[in-house]
Order: structure tokens, then C-alpha cells, then sequence
């Protein structure tokens, strides 16, 4: 062999050397400072938590103590009017959840439904197909769901029930038009849950001779629902934040309204076109738009946790 | 198995014909199920298609155009201008002065009214056009090419209703023809003439005679008005018949108008301020639903026809035929004869041609050149364009870019904005223009001076425009520089840090011993998550407060003294993009964590074994490895980045600027913003300049998805 | 050479274990090892499954360092030093006491750079040409890839990729070579090509291989230690460590002589 002793000399000589120099720590510099580098951009999340928290706290706190609005006020009045000194969120938090609701009449069962369809039904090939139509669906701007919602949606459903029952703006056009636009989130995610149950309990279904509808219904759906309903929460989360589509098409003015075909602002709707226009600083509209963002944040943080809670504890059982 | 636990003991399952009923039953439900869960799929996929389509159906379409001024006329008064400013070229309103300056001169050519040739035959040569000689049968038949008929409208009810009328137009038929050549137009035939009466007493029914007694005795109607607008080239005439009627008793009032054709039906269908129009065309269709719509019903009478003569002198032995395209240049560009025909002697040609202000001129012109503002030259357009705006905007076009370098089509588009003054007064969009077109061309037809014009919303030009208020003019330009200047800012900063932390979470958190930090690790961990799922618009607040107030000296570029003086607040790009950052941070993290994850802990073993730091191993085995699927993760990102609207409006993006941004300190709109803006307007015309705006925007998109699949792809064989 | 073809020991010892337990987290995967590794010689460490073999050779270099809640009691003295004290750079400790695993892993980079990078970050200067070569050499590959050089070390084959990994852990010229059952993922020829290579290697090296294989332990080690999992603490313990042919013949140890005459469970 090549490397004989010729090429050992360095490791004999060491052998000389103290041990203990040889092993000796070497203060690595570049090591600890990429390190810390690379700690204080994974801080940087904690800091834009805690910078968001702060915010939003601090300047509703100005809100509260401006003397103009009184906190049980806020969270029970139903008119939202800033300029007779009105502040019940209820005004926009109704039209939030008007929303929502029908933006989740949508998403869910159809979600589902693809979800269903993709994971159990469809071949390899059509999925092939499907996915990537699906991503399309996912990645288009929320805005230009909006146009879509004021040009498209709200025009077929004047047309179905009639001009005169359905206003230009309406929660409706905007609540149908979410629910396409989180539809591809629902089906991802619960096609995700679908495919994580394993295959042998399928085979266990159809090996007592179950049906395809049976087997999917009965024995995949009840194995992944903890994915499914954490999907469906992340979903209605994703809903109540959603902002371009019910600023361009659900109207804008608050008002406390069950009827989906009258125009309504919702809190992300108002924030934005406050914030629109020119905002002084001083001004309580200014303060107002981070109250309504905290009870924003609270919201949609619960219910991610929830979520995330309902994925960490039902999950194990079927792995 | 004990004989108790048989089935039959203690129940039964379907057997034979039930089991296979009973299967069939199940199975049927499933084919049920199955199709709902189809045509979910299917109302998805629809989704899809109707949101395309939506975008694209805006984006094309019919425009009316509505012109301040009449391309035609430009055109017109150009060629007009040429003729008169061609060399050798003696232009009078005196016919009699053509005739006799033509008359001696061989090398001489004229045109005038037919009928001053046939006073003159004996002195002026006829020249035949593609091989017809005007007579009062090619005239009348259109053979000839320089002749147009001429009428005179009114309606049945009008004439009903105002005597004067009925008994005015019976007394023009019954005499226009003792007058018509003396104005200069050929008469026309009997048969037309008698067509023309026939249509008057259908339209006038049981009055007919008494009309005409008072076309016999005109006094008798002298309690009428009559007003009359339209053609000024029947105008003569009708003026000669206007004036015979008032010398045969009538003397109510006589309003008689010359502004044109199209005018002229206008103010007799629509403004009814007209009870009889001249005109030298036919009523078009839309003209004549113009009048339905207000319950008239326009009668036409024929009354005339209009030809020029082209005439030489009895002396000009080689000029018989002419083509158009050689009148063209006989009365323009051309010096010599020869230069048009080289049969014809090298002579200068000397031209007699009646004045500007003459409806011969008009006509001659129409007729002879008949060209339409995009075919004219550069130099014509130049021409029209210095005849039409002040010197100084001159200067100010010529100083943006010599006029002299422009395309043919730019300067066409100068004229339009400049002088034109095109304007998009309706639009249609693309459906509707396929199956609705003549209900649209009804409707562009009513328009003064409008057109109906097939236009692309989304163009080459609409991408290099900035923003105007005028939808038609504007364009994404600086939308576009916006996104790009805050997308490239937005992933140089979050990038780095976003991998940097997925780094630290995948390769460092997990060896760490100490119990507080790896505390502060599964905080990190968990945050990030909840990150993910906070409203971005909520990230706009955050960015209100914390980018554009509280550090707006380094967000406004006033500590680096570097700011943007149009604007000192913290409303700027990079205020945007550290929001946007922050806002794509998680899912940068979560993905590079993920790519990261995906490296095979053998290579880090390999590198680790051989000696090499953590960082060193990172570096050279991990990362690598990782940059596809981190790749992804980025470009993902930066998509939602360039599609967030919402936090850029709460932290205050401009809302209409027009000077593309020059650095990170100025103020910004990019495309989501401008596209949200133009929704907003209630004019139909913004909702096209959104959709072709949505179009650039997702043609950006599907540029950068497709560019990262083609750069993971080829990075990804490389490595392998 | 000795006549029972086990070289006779220089006397020295190239590592010394002194009552070793290594964890994971706050469980004990290994209790009390006691061991003298003689220097320039295969020592061949064998056992059941999970009986902490791999654990103890993890152990030598600090790899076990990088398993989360991977640790470390006892002492492992290199020429009298303990790689687990305070003051002891585990980097630096991998450098010395190189390793090779049970999977092949090349670097999906070239042949080349496969060898070159550890020599590179160790900070070797010289002729690399020349370093790579002799390292390809010395592991028996340089007639198969001279030509080659650049393309991807994931091309060879895995008898080719495992002689790869083993040049490149020669190339930082360490003193200790540990491989983790080298030839697990291997067939017969490429398992008696890496034995062949280890009996070369062993003239300039210390080798402390695991294996599944008692056959190859007895092949081609000089000493074999013998593992074992208490069945009381589920903790992996040294059983027998001896020369490896006094070991196999005659083995001190009943469990010992149970395992190697294929009783144990």
C-alpha cells in the first residue's frame, strides 16, 4: 500500500507533542458568532410576537382610556359610529361572522368533499391533474378574489334574487367568494389527514367486505378526524382574517345586519379603509383600528391553538 | 367453533338474491356519494374557470370611442392643406376664373361642379376617371366615382303636423329640377323623381291635395316655420328652392342651416330641432333608429346628384383618362407630368382647384384619397400634429423624443390623445361584445363623433405607463416597479433570517442542554407556528406603528439624509418591505425547516466524523443539500408577498402616484394596490384596467413559480 | 506475526476506557465498560442487537455528542488524556479518531471533493492532487476511479462508495479508525474487499470495527469484544474482550460461548 510509512512521520512527531495541547479547546470564534447569528434570527419571531402583543395593546389602551368608550361598550354596543362617539364592535364582528359562516357553508362540505375524492376516489392520473389545479386556486391573490366577488359573484346572485333584494355590496358575494378562495386550504389539509391514515386500515374495511363509500366514510373519515377538524378550524380562522375580498366586496359602512344580501363592514374590512385613507395619528379611528386588530388577534390565535391542540392530542393513536 | 356461535343460531346475514339486492343497494349509495364528492371536485375546477374567465372577460372587450375631433376631417384638412400648398397650384372660389385660366394652358388640369364644365365645353376637354365620363345616367348609377346623390329627409308627421313642411318639400320636388342645373348638379331622372314623389304622398296620405294647394299658393301657409339643417353641399340647392318658395307668397320663418350631414340628422332624429335635414349621403341605420326612438319615421326624398368634372384644356391633346391613384398624385406630390405617366410630356403640371372653404374641395378629397388616420405617413402626421397644437406642448413632445425618431404608430397615438382627444365613453366586455355586437354598434352609433373600437385592456403600452385618471391612458408602471423594488427588499431581508432561524432550529436548538434556552427554543418553535396563522393585516398594523411611526427616521431615509423629497413620512418601500418580511417569515422558516429536515443525517454524521465544526458541515453538506427544497419555500413566500394587498394599505401605500420609485425611502404602490384601487371605481372602464392589471399579476406569478421549478429541477440533477 | 496469526501487541494502547457509561437522555444504553484498545490492531466488537456496541464506538469519538441527550460518564483516555474532559475540542477529537458508517454516505459531490473536503477543513496544505491519490490508494479504489475523479461519489457502486468513505476518513490522516458495521450494506466480494483493505490498513492504523457478523469478526480482527444487554436494566455491558482467537476458541464467558455457538436466544 501507498500510504505507508513514509506518509506517517506528522502523526509519529504528534505522538511528541502533549496530548492535552492537541485536544485543547480552540476558541472558535466564527462558530460562536454564526451561532449567536443564527439564534437572533429565531428571535426575531419572538420579537415580532411580542411587537405585535405591544402594539396592539398599548394603543388599545389609549383607545380605552381615551374616555370616549367604556369597555363593556365596546364589546356589547351594536353601532359602530365613530363620529357620535359610538364604538360596539358587534356592528363589524356581526358582519365577520355573517362571513364566515357562509364562507364556511362552502368551503367545509366541499373541502371535504375534494379532500374525499382525492385521497380515496381518484386515480393516480387525475390527481395529477387535480392537485395542481387546486395549488393554482391556492395561490391566486386574495385581491384578485375580490374583483372576482364584485364582478362576477355579486352580478349572478343579483341576477338569481334580484336587484332590489340584493345590494351591490353584500356579505353573501364576499362569504361565497371566501369560501372558494380557503376551499383548496380545506381540501389540502384534510386530504393530508386522509392520506396519513394507514393503508392497512382500509384494507382491514374492504377485507370484511365494505364498500369503497363505506370504507372512506366509516373507517378512513372517523381515523383522520382530528386533521379534518383542525383544517376546518384553521379554515374559520383564515376566514375572520381575510380582508381584501370583503373590503372590495362587502361593503363599506358598519352595520349591525343578519341579512347577507345587505352590505356590512367587517372588522378587517374597516380597518383597512380607515387605514386607507389619510389616518392622523392622534385621531381615536387611529386608536380604534387596534382594538378591533386585538380582538382579531385573540380570535384567530385561540382558535390556531385550538387547532393545533386538537392535531397534538387525537392524533397519535393512528400512527 | 362451538355449534352456538354459528350465525343461524343466533341471527342471520342476507343470503342469495337478498345479499346481492342488498350489495346492489350499498354499492348504489356509493356510486351516489362518489358523484357528489365528483361534482365537488367539478364545482371547484369551475370556480377556477369562472375566476379566469371573470379576469379575462374584463380585459378584452368593445370600447366606444368618442373623438373631440373628427380623425376624418384631420385627415381631410391635411390632404386639403397638401393640395393647396402643392407647387404650381392656383386655387379660387371664382369657377369662371378656373375655367379661364385652364383654357389656354395644355399642361393645365381643373375640377369644379359638373355644370361648369357644360357651360364651357367648348373651351375645357372632359377627362374620363377608370374609364367613366360623367353623364347624369354614371352619375346617378355611382359608375362614375366622383359623384354623390343628394337628399333632403323629413317625416310623415312632420309634414302631418306643419303644413308649410308638406307643402315645401311638394313644391322642391315638383320644381327642383328647373333650378338643379343651375347650381351645378345633375338632375336626376324622372323615375327617381317619380319614386320620390310617391314616397311624399304615402307619407303625407289624405292631405295630399291639400298640400299641394299650398305648394300652389305658398301664402297660405305662412302661419309655419320652416327649419332646416344638414348637407352643405345640397345646401345651395335647397337653398335656390327656399328662396323660390318665399318669392311665391310664402312668408312664415325660414331657418336655413349648413352643418353637415351627420350633424344635420342629428338635430332633425334626436334634438328635433330640424324639420327637414339635407344630406349627401343615406340615413344609416343606426341614424334612422335614432328617430324611431323618438316616434319619427324618416322619409328620404332624392333630389339630386353631385359630380365633379375633371377638365383640361381643349389644347391638352394627351390627357384622356385618369385613374384615382393618378389624380392622387396629379393634384399632390407630383411636379411633371411624366412623374405620373411617363407616356404624358415632361411639363410641369399646373393645377386649378376650387377653394378651401368649397364643398367641391371637401369632396374631391374625400372621394380621390379617402385614407383613414393610421395609414397616413410620419411627415403627414407630423404635419397634423403642427397645425394643431401649440407651439409649446411642440417643444415639450419634441424634447421628450425628437418627433422626427417616432414610429409611425406613436405618432398616430399623439394625434389621437392630442388632437383627437379620444375618449372611452362605454365599454363592453369581451362575452358581451362576441354575442351582443349590433345592440352595441346601435349604441356606439348614437354617440357624436363615436366609434366602436375592439380593444385589448392589457397591452405592451399599459405596462410602460404610469397611473392616470383617465382609465383608457393608464398603466401599471410604477405598480410594477413597486412590486419589484419591495419584493426584491422583502426577501433581502427575510431570507437570510428566515433560513438563518430554520438553521438554528434544525441544526442547533435541538443539542442544546441548557433546560432555559431549550425553553426558549420550543417557544420559538411553537411562536413561528402561531405566526403562520396571524391575519397578515394584522402584520399592517404592526407595521403602522412600528416601521412607519416609530422608527420613521430610518423608514423615511431623513437620518441618512437620504430621503425622498416628495415624501417624509414613513410611507415608504421599505417600511413595506420589513413588514412583508415579517409577515413571510414563518413560511419561510417552515419550509427551510422542513428542506432541511429532509437532508439525510449520514451526511452530517460523514462530515461531523471527518472533523469538521457544526457550521463547516452545515455549510458544505446541509445547505446544499436543502436549497432546492428552501428554493421552494422562498419562492412560495415571495408569491404571497407580491399578492398581499391588505397590510400595505394599512401601512399607507400611495394612492396614485405617477414617478416610478427611485429608492427604498420613496413612497410606493405596487400591483395588488392599484388593482384594489381600480376596483373601487365605479366607472366600468377601471374594472378593465383591473382585470388586464390582475393579468400582469398573475403572469408575474406564474413567471416566478415556473422559474423555480426550472431552477429546482436543474439544481436538483445536478446534485444527484 | 505469532502462529496463531494474531499479531502480538506492541504494548502499547491507542485507547482506554475506564468504566464508561454512556446515555441517552436519563436512560443508561450502556453500563461500566472497562477496555484497552491495543494500538495498530482490528478490534472487532460484537453482540446482539441493542446490546450498546455501536454506542461504545460512538463513544470514542464524541459522536455520541450529537445525538440530543446523548452522554457520556467514565473516562475514554487517548494517550492518557480524557476526550470527555472540559477542556477537550470534540472537533478536534474527530479528527484524530476518524469514522466510517454503516450505510455508505459520500458527499454528493465528486470523488474528488469527497476526499478533498475533510483535508480542507482540517486545513491541509500541500499537494491535494497527491493526497487524494494516496488515500484512494490506500483504500484500494485508485485503479477503479483514476479516471473518474470528477463525477459524483454516488455513481460508484456500494462496495466502491463504502472504500470512498473509508479514503476519505484516511485522507485527515487520523490515528483511530472506527467503522460502524462497514460491510452491512454490502455483498460477499465488496465485505471481503473492506477486510482485505482493513488488514492493510491495520500496518498504519488502529481499527475498532462493529459487526453483526462473527464470522468477519473472527476473519479479520485481532481482539473482540463481546457485548451484551442486561436483561435487568435493559443497559448494553461488556461480557468478554480478549484476543480473538482465544475468544472464539475458548471462550471464558458462558454467554460468550452461547452466542458464538449460535444458543443465544
Amino acid at each position: 500500500m501507498a500510504v505507508g510509512a513514509s506518509s506517517r512521520p506528522e502523526v509519529t512527531s504528534q505522538t511528541e507533542v502533549d496530548i492535552t495541547t492537541q485536544l485543547r479547546k480552540h476558541p472558535r470564534v466564527g462558530e460562536t458568532l454564526i451561532e449567536a447569528f443564527l439564534f437572533i434570527c429565531g428571535a426575531v419571531s419572538i420579537l415580532t410576537t411580542v411587537g405585535i402583543v405591544f402594539v396592539l395593546a398599548e394603543e388599545s389602551l389609549l383607545f380605552f382610556t381615551s374616555g370616549e368608550v367604556s369597555l363593556t361598550e365596546f364589546f356589547t354596543g351594536t353601532v359602530w359610529q365613530p363620529a357620535i362617539g359610538q364604538f360596539g364592535i358587534w356592528a363589524l364582528m356581526n358582519a365577520t361572522f355573517t362571513v364566515t359562516i357562509i364562507a364556511m357553508i362552502v368551503a367545509l362540505p366541499l373541502g371535504l368533499a375534494v379532500a374525499i375524492y382525492l385521497s380515496e376516489y381518484a386515480s393516480l392520473r387525475v390527481r395529477s391533474i387535480l392537485k395542481p389545479i387546486l395549488e393554482v386556486l391556492a395561490g391566486i391573490p386574495t385581491v384578485v378574489y375580490g374583483y372576482f366577488a364584485l364582478t362576477f359573484m355579486t352580478p349572478v346572485l343579483r341576477n338569481i334574487f334580484g336587484d332590489n333584494v340584493v345590494q351591490i355590496y353584500n356579505t353573501a358575494s364576499a362569504g361565497i367568494v371566501i369560501g372558494i378562495l380557503i376551499l383548496p386550504l380545506v381540501s389540502s389539509m384534510a386530504e393530508d389527514a386522509l392520506s396519513a391514515v394507514p393503508g392497512s386500515l382500509r384494507q382491514a374495511a374492504f377485507g370484511l367486505g365494505a364498500t369503497k363509500l363505506e370504507t372512506a366514510v366509516q373507517v378512513v373519515l372517523p381515523a383522520a378526524v382530528s386533521g379534518i377538524a383542525a383544517a376546518f378550524i384553521v379554515a374559520i380562522s383564515r376566514a375572520i382574517g381575510e380582508t381584501m375580498v370583503v373590503a372590495i366586496a362587502a361593503g363599506a359602512g358598519p352595520k349591525f345586519t343578519f341579512n347577507p344580501f345587505e352590505a356590512a363592514e367587517t372588522m378587517t374590512g374597516h380597518i383597512v379603509r380607515i387605514s386607507g385613507g389619510d389616518l392622523s395619528y392622534d385621531s381615536i379611528d387611529y386608536n380604534s383600528i387596534f382594538a378591533i386588530g386585538l380582538v382579531l388577534f385573540c380570535i384567530t390565535l385561540v382558535l390556531n391553538i385550538i387547532s393545533r391542540y386538537v392535531v397534538a392530542h387525537f392524533r397519535e393513536e393512528y400512527e | 367453533m362451538s355449534q352456538d356461535l354459528q350465525p343461524g343460531n343466533i341471527g342471520s346475514y342476507p343470503e342469495d338474491n337478498d345479499l346481492k339486492k342488498f350489495i346492489d343497494n350499498r354499492k348504489r349509495g356509493g356510486l351516489l356519494w362518489r358523484l357528489s364528492f365528483q361534482l365537488a371536485t367539478l364545482i371547484a375546477i369551475l370556480a377556477l374557470l369562472a375566476l379566469l374567465y371573470n379576469i379575462f372577460n374584463g380585459a378584452f372587450g368593445y370600447v366606444a370611442l368618442q373623438n373631440k375631433v373628427d380623425p376624418n376631417a384631420l385627415v381631410l384638412a391635411m390632404e386639403e392643406d397638401q393640395m393647396l400648398s402643392s407647387p404650381k397650384t392656383v386655387s379660387s372660389e371664382d369657377d369662371n376664373e378656373l375655367v379661364k385660366r385652364i383654357e389656354n394652358n395644355p399642361n393645365a388640369i381643373g375640377f369644379f361642379g359638373y355644370a361648369y364644365y357644360n357651360d364651357n365645353t367648348d373651351k375645357l376637354k372632359l377627362v374620363s376617371v377608370e374609364g367613366q365620363t360623367p353623364s347624369r345616367e354614371t352619375a346617378e348609377s355611382g359608375e362614375y366615382p366622383l359623384a354623390r346623390p343628394l337628399f333632403i329627409y323629413s317625416a310623415a308627421d312632420v309634414m302631418q303636423e306643419n303644413r308649410a313642411i308638406g307643402a315645401f318639400i311638394d313644391y322642391y320636388l315638383t320644381n327642383v329640377n328647373t333650378v338643379i342645373e343651375d347650381v351645378g348638379y345633375f338632375p336626376i331622372s324622372d323615375e327617381l323623381l317619380n319614386g320620390a314623389t310617391t314616397s311624399w304622398s304615402e307619407a303625407v296620405g289624405d292631405q295630399a291635395e291639400a298640400l299641394q294647394s299650398y305648394a300652389a299658393n305658398p301664402a297660405d301657409v305662412s302661419d309655419h316655420d320652416i327649419r332646416i339643417s344638414g348637407s352643405s353641399t345640397v345646401y345651395p340647392l335647397t337653398r335656390q328652392m327656399a328662396i323660390q318658395f318665399r318669392r311665391a307668397g310664402f312668408q312664415g320663418g325660414l331657418d336655413l342651416q349648413q352643418t353637415g350631414t351627420t350633424a344635420g340628422f342629428r338635430a332633425f332624429c334626436e334634438d328635433m330641432t330640424a324639420d327637414i335635414t339635407n344630406a349627401s349621403r343615406p340615413i344609416t341605420r343606426a341614424e334612422s333608429e335614432a328617430c324611431g326612438d323618438k316616434k319619427r319615421t324618416p322619409v328620404e326624398f332624392r333630389v339630386g346628384t353631385d359630380a365633379l368634372a375633371i377638365a383640361v384644356s381643349s389644347k391638352n391633346t394627351f390627357l384622356e383618362n385618369v385613374t384615382k391613384d393618378e389624380l392622387r398624385q396629379i393634384f399632390t406630390t407630383a411636379e411633371t407630368w411624366s412623374d405620373v405617366n411617363p407616356a404624358w410630356p415632361n411639363e410641369p403640371i399646373e393645377r386649378f382647384i376650387p377653394g378651401a372653404d368649397s364643398g367641391t374641395l371637401d369632396f374631391f378629397a374625400e372621394t380621390v384619397f379617402n385614407r383613414k388616420l393610421p395609414e397616413l405617413t410620419e411627415s403627414e402626421l407630423v404635419k397634423i400634429l403642427e397645425a394643431n397644437i401649440s407651439t409649446g406642448l411642440m417643444r415639450r413632445y419634441e424634447a421628450e423624443k425628437p418627433l422626427a425618431e417616432r414610429s409611425q404608430a406613436e405618432l398616430v397615438d399623439l394625434v389621437l390623445e392630442r388632437v383627437v382627444e379620444q375618449k372611452v365613453v362605454g365599454s363592453w366586455k369581451f362575452t358581451e361584445s362576441l354575442f351582443n355586437r349590433t345592440k352595441i354598434e346601435e349604441e356606439v352609433a348614437r354617440i357624436p363623433q363615436g366609434e366602436l373600437q375592439w380593444r385589448s385592456w392589457i397591452s405592451p403600452k399599459f405596462l410602460i405607463t404610469p397611473q392616470s385618471s383617465t382609465p383608457e391612458l393608464a398603466g401599471v408602471r410604477t405598480a410594477l416597479f413597486g412590486t419589484l423594488w419591495v419584493i426584491a427588499i422583502t426577501i433581502l431581508v427575510a431570507l437570510p433570517i428566515g433560513v438563518g432561524a430554520a438553521i438554528y432550529l434544525e441544526e442547533y436548538a435541538v443539542m442544546v442542554a441548557n433546560p432555559i434556552l431549550r425553553r426558549v427554543n420550543a417557544i420559538i418553535q411553537t411562536n413561528i407556528n402561531n405566526l403562520a396563522g396571524v391575519p397578515s393585516i394584522i402584520y399592517g398594523i404592526l407595521g403602522l406603528a412600528i416601521f412607519v411611526r416609530a422608527i420613521e427616521p430610518i423608514t423615511s431615509g431623513t437620518l441618512f439624509g437620504i430621503s425622498d423629497p416628495t415624501t417624509a413620512n414613513g410611507r415608504t418601500i421599505i417600511s413595506a418591505s420589513f413588514t412583508l418580511a415579517l409577515l413571510i417569515l414563518p413560511l419561510i422558516i417552515i419550509n427551510a425547516q422542513e428542506a432541511i429536515r429532509a437532508v439525510p443525517n449520514s451526511l452530517r454524521q460523514a462530515g461531523m466524523g471527518l472533523g469538521a465544526t457544526r457550521w463547516q458541515t452545515i455549510w458544505s453538506h446541509v445547505l446544499p443539500n436543502a436549497i432546492p427544497g428552501i428554493l421552494t419555500g422562498n419562492i412560495l413566500a415571495m408569491s404571497r408577498a407580491i399578492g398581499e394587498t391588505a397590510p400595505l394599505v394599512v401601512i399607507g401605500a400611495s394612492t396614485f402616484i405617477t414617478v416610478d420609485p427611485t429608492s427604498p425611502f420613496s413612497k410606493f404602490t405596487v400591483l395588488p394596490i392599484q388593482i384594489y384601487q381600480w376596483v373601487s371605481r365605479p366607472q366600468p372602464e377601471f374594472r378593465n384596467i383591473a382585470a388586464a392589471a390582475i393579468i400582469v399579476l398573475l403572469i408575474l406569478l406564474l413567471t416566478l413559480n415556473a422559474s423555480a421549478v426550472i431552477l429546482r429541477n436543474r439544481y436538483s440533477r445536478r446534485l444527484s | 506475526m505469532s502462529t496463531t496469526g494474531v499479531p502480538t501487541s506492541n504494548g502499547k494502547y491507542a485507547l482506554e476506557l475506564q468504566d464508561v457509561h454512556c446515555y441517552y437522555g436519563s436512560f443508561r444504553a450502556v453500563k461500566d465498560v472497562n477496555l484497552k484498545l491495543h494500538d495498530k490492531k482490528i478490534t472487532a466488537f460484537i453482540g446482539p442487537s441493542g446490546c450498546g456496541k455501536s454506542t461504545v464506538l460512538r463513544a470514542l469519538n464524541r459522536m455520541n455528542d450529537l445525538i440530543p441527550g446523548g452522554r457520556v460518564e467514565g473516562r475514554i483516555l487517548l494517550r492518557g488524556k480524557n476526550l470527555y474532559d472540559q477542556d477537550v475540542d470534540p472537533v478536534e477529537v474527530r479528527r484524530r479518531i476518524g469514522m466510517v458508517f454503516q450505510k455508505p454516505n459520500p458527499f454528493p459531490k465528486s470523488i474528488f471533493d469527497n476526499i478533498a473536503w475533510g483535508a480542507k477543513i482540517n486545513g491541509f496544505k500541500g499537494n491535494m492532487k497527491e493526497l487524494v491519490e494516496q488515500s484512494l490508494r490506500s483504500a484500494a479504489l485508485w485503479d477503479e476511479v483514476k479516471d473518474k475523479l470528477d463525477q459524483s461519489g454516488l455513481g460508484l457502486s456500494g462496495g466502491q462508495q463504502q472504500r470512498l468513505c473509508i479514503a476519505r476518513a484516511i485522507a485527515t490522516q487520523p490515528e483511530i479508525i472506527l467503522m460502524d458495521e462497514p460491510c452491512s450494506a454490502l455483498d460477499p466480494i465488496a465485505t471481503l474487499k473492506i477486510e482485505d483493505l482493513m488488514r492493510e490498513l491495520v500496518k498504519n492504523y488502529t481499527i475498532v470495527i462493529v459487526t453483526h457478523n462473527m464470522q468477519q469478526a473472527a476473519r479479520a480482527s485481532d481482539y473482540t469484544a463481546y457485548y451484551l444487554m442486561d436483561r435487568s436494566d435493559r443497559a448494553g455491558e461488556l461480557v468478554e474482550y480478549g484476543e480473538t482467537d482465544q475468544l472464539f476458541t475458548n471462550p471464558k464467558d458462558k454467554r460468550t460461548e452461547d452466542y458464538i455457538t449460535g444458543r443465544f436466544g
